[in-house]
């Protein structure tokens, strides 16, 4: 069947110029060769399509592959080995009904057959990818279309048959890597946007700065983040910044093995660190305790975890304790009582807050139409005291963090702020991956390979953190 | 008589002294239980404080400024005393002071807490 469908290598050669094939459609699905105008389907939506046999042709005849960058490719969402000169035994008056070179190959899995990698720098993009790839070009029907065609053209030697298994695996490779990479564009994407994003904060900023507005404790600049919040982003971005310094130097100095003395500089300045975050987050309160509350400064998966502005601190000692390892009976009982106390604490400002929310509903409702606005005035009133329970919880976590520090050794703490320090930039890169997970709409075919590809991202994503 | 309400504590009558510098009144609540907080009825913050004591096993002792015909003079002299944000809650622990709810969490967190209250007779184990 190979033989009707696919060009020869010997055919390659004897048609004196493979190269110039680039400018011109591939041979890939010679059907549509014939029939140009029914090209207009490929960029339609259409049934998902099985490059399988498509690529074992490929393989068979170990074509080489062409880049071609300038036209848009007409068979974009077909796999790359798929290019040019898959055919080299059409006539070239078939080439020229088609406009478009193939070019979408992008950085092609290795892993499928050497002779098929191809050399196409072209960045994939998206708008490529989401066009469903091609019906299946009549491969079959092809054997028999096709060869009234080919017989006027040079002869093709049979195939050689390769192993089913090996041809099913690289495809499957090929359909992974795709994936893959269509993750990672979605993900650079969303980082350039959140970059694109800082850069409008910035400005803000700079506006509302020149305005004086952040001065006036709250005057909301036009936009949906007030300057008081555009600020403590900004400060935020920077100290976030700061913390992955942070964390590399306290895991390169664990490695190391530094004396206690250097360890205890290390860490004395990540507790610093932490106490300036929480000195940020004041200054915010003040100016706008909304954006601390709702948790709008934080990424996605921290703010489903929110309490009161900011991490739970006895959830956050449940987590460290297994990670601190091993543990004197004494240190243990201490860490376990201060996860007792902060429970407490933590419950009391809960209730604490509950009731304020209480109290405002209460004065909200009870609003008559005469003297709303002296409620109003009351619910404002009763409002500035979110600022006092965002500032208690910090103080809390504060607290706990200064705790944690005295009941450990020098060596221990250095390996517990590491473990929080990464535990939060774990926290932080799921919310990335969140964002960027493919939906149903990209995935073409074979769910069975969307595991191994999300797997490689975790892992990616991964190895920038030690292990505890 | 007047008297203070609190919530889930005693009622304390509270007396009506001539001319009682209003730090000398403190001193002297203060030092009459194991465990005294000054506090404001409206004031939520008051209530976690409240909450707190409660939830460690503690009956504190519960004074409403707020509905004293002399709570201003109370107010500012506790906002002097722990030189805090808000005059209350503020909190005194065997007649000492410990300050306000900051400083109440902090000594709960770094262990302190309760060794006190045992200290002043308000917790038995």
């Amino acid at each position: 069947m190979a033989s009707h469908r696919v060009g020869e290598p010997a055919a390659l050669s004897d048609s004196g110029a493979p190269h110039h094939h680039h400018h011109h459609i591939p041979y890939a699905v010679p059907y549509m060769l014939h029939h140009p105008t029914n090209s207009n389907f490929i960029n339609q939506e259409g049934p998902a399509f099985d490059f399988g046999e498509l690529e074992e042709a490929i393989i068979l005849q170990g074509v080489k592959i062409n880049n071609d960058d300038k036209k848009q490719h007409l068979y974009t969402a077909i796999r790359p080995a798929a290019t040019l000169d898959m055919f080299p035994s059409w006539p070239m008056r078939f080439h020229q009904h088609t406009t478009r070179g193939s070019s979408k190959s992008g950085e092609e899995s290795t892993d499928s057959g050497s002779a098929v990698n191809t050399l196409s720098n072209t960045p994939e993009s998206p708008s490529d990818h989401r066009q469903p790839p091609p019906p299946p070009p009549q491969m079959d029907a092809a054997g028999g279309i096709d060869s009234p065609r080919m017989s006027g053209s040079q002869s093709q030697p049979p195939a050689k048959p390769a192993p089913e298994k090996t041809l099913r695996r690289l495809a499957q490779n090929r359909e992974a890597a795709r994936k893959s990479r269509l993750r990672k564009k979605a993900y650079v994407q969303q980082l350039e946007s959140s970059r694109i994003r800082l850069a409008q904060l910035e400005q803000d900023l700079q506006r509302a700065r020149s305005q004086g507005l952040f001065l006036g404790g709250g005057g909301a600049a036009s936009g949906s983040i007030s300057s008081g919040g555009a600020i403590f982003d900004m400060e935020y971005s920077r100290w976030l910044d700061d913390d992955h310094r942070h964390i590399s130097e306290l895991r390169t100095a664990l490695q190391a093995h530094l004396s206690d003395g250097d360890l205890r500089v290390i860490v004395d300045g990540y507790i610093a660190h932490y106490d300036e975050v929480f000195s940020l987050k004041g200054a915010a309160a003040k100016s706008d305790v909304f954006h601390l509350i709702t948790g709008m400064w934080t990424t996605p998966a921290e703010r489903c975890f929110l309490w009161m502005g900011g991490f739970r601190p006895s959830d956050l000692i449940k987590m460290l304790i297994p990670q601190l390892d091993p543990l004197t009976e004494q240190q243990f009982m201490g860490i376990c009582s201060l996860q007792h106390s902060s429970q407490q604490a933590e419950e009391a400002l809960s209730q604490g807050l509950d009731q304020l929310q209480q109290s405002l509903v209460d004065t909200i409702a009870n609003g008559s139409v005469n003297d709303s606005m002296h409620h109003m005035a009351i619910a404002l009133g009763k409002l500035a005291n979110l600022e006092g329970f965002v500032r208690q919880a910090d103080n809390l976590r504060q607290q706990t963090l200064h705790q944690l520090h005295r009941l450990l050794t020098i060596r221990q703490a250095a390996r517990c702020f590491l473990v929080i320090g990464e535990y939060y930039g774990r926290l932080r890169a799921l919310s990335s991956l969140w964002a960027s997970r493919p939906r149903e709409s990209m995935i073409a075919e074979d769910n069975s390979c969307q595991t191994t590809s999300d797997l490689q991202m975790v892992q990616a994503s991964q190895n920038q953190f030690s292990n505890f | 008589m007047h008297y203070q309400t609190g919530s889930g504590s005693c009622k304390v009558p509270l007396k009506r002294s001539v001319a009682t510098d209003p730090m000398e009144r403190i001193e002297r609540m203060a030092a009459a239980h194991a465990v005294v907080i000054f506090s404001d009825s409206t004031c939520c913050m008051c209530h976690t404080a409240k909450r707190l004591f409660c939830s460690l096993g503690v009956s504190p002792v519960i004074y409403e400024i707020d509905q004293d015909p002399r709570g201003e003079d109370l107010s500012k002299a506790l906002l002097r005393l722990h030189g805090g944000a808000a005059p209350v809650p503020t909190v005194f622990i065997g007649g000492r002071l410990v300050g306000a709810i900051d400083s109440v969490m902090a000594s709960h967190i770094n262990g302190s807490l309760v060794p006190l209250l045992k200290e002043a007779g308000a917790l038995w184990l």
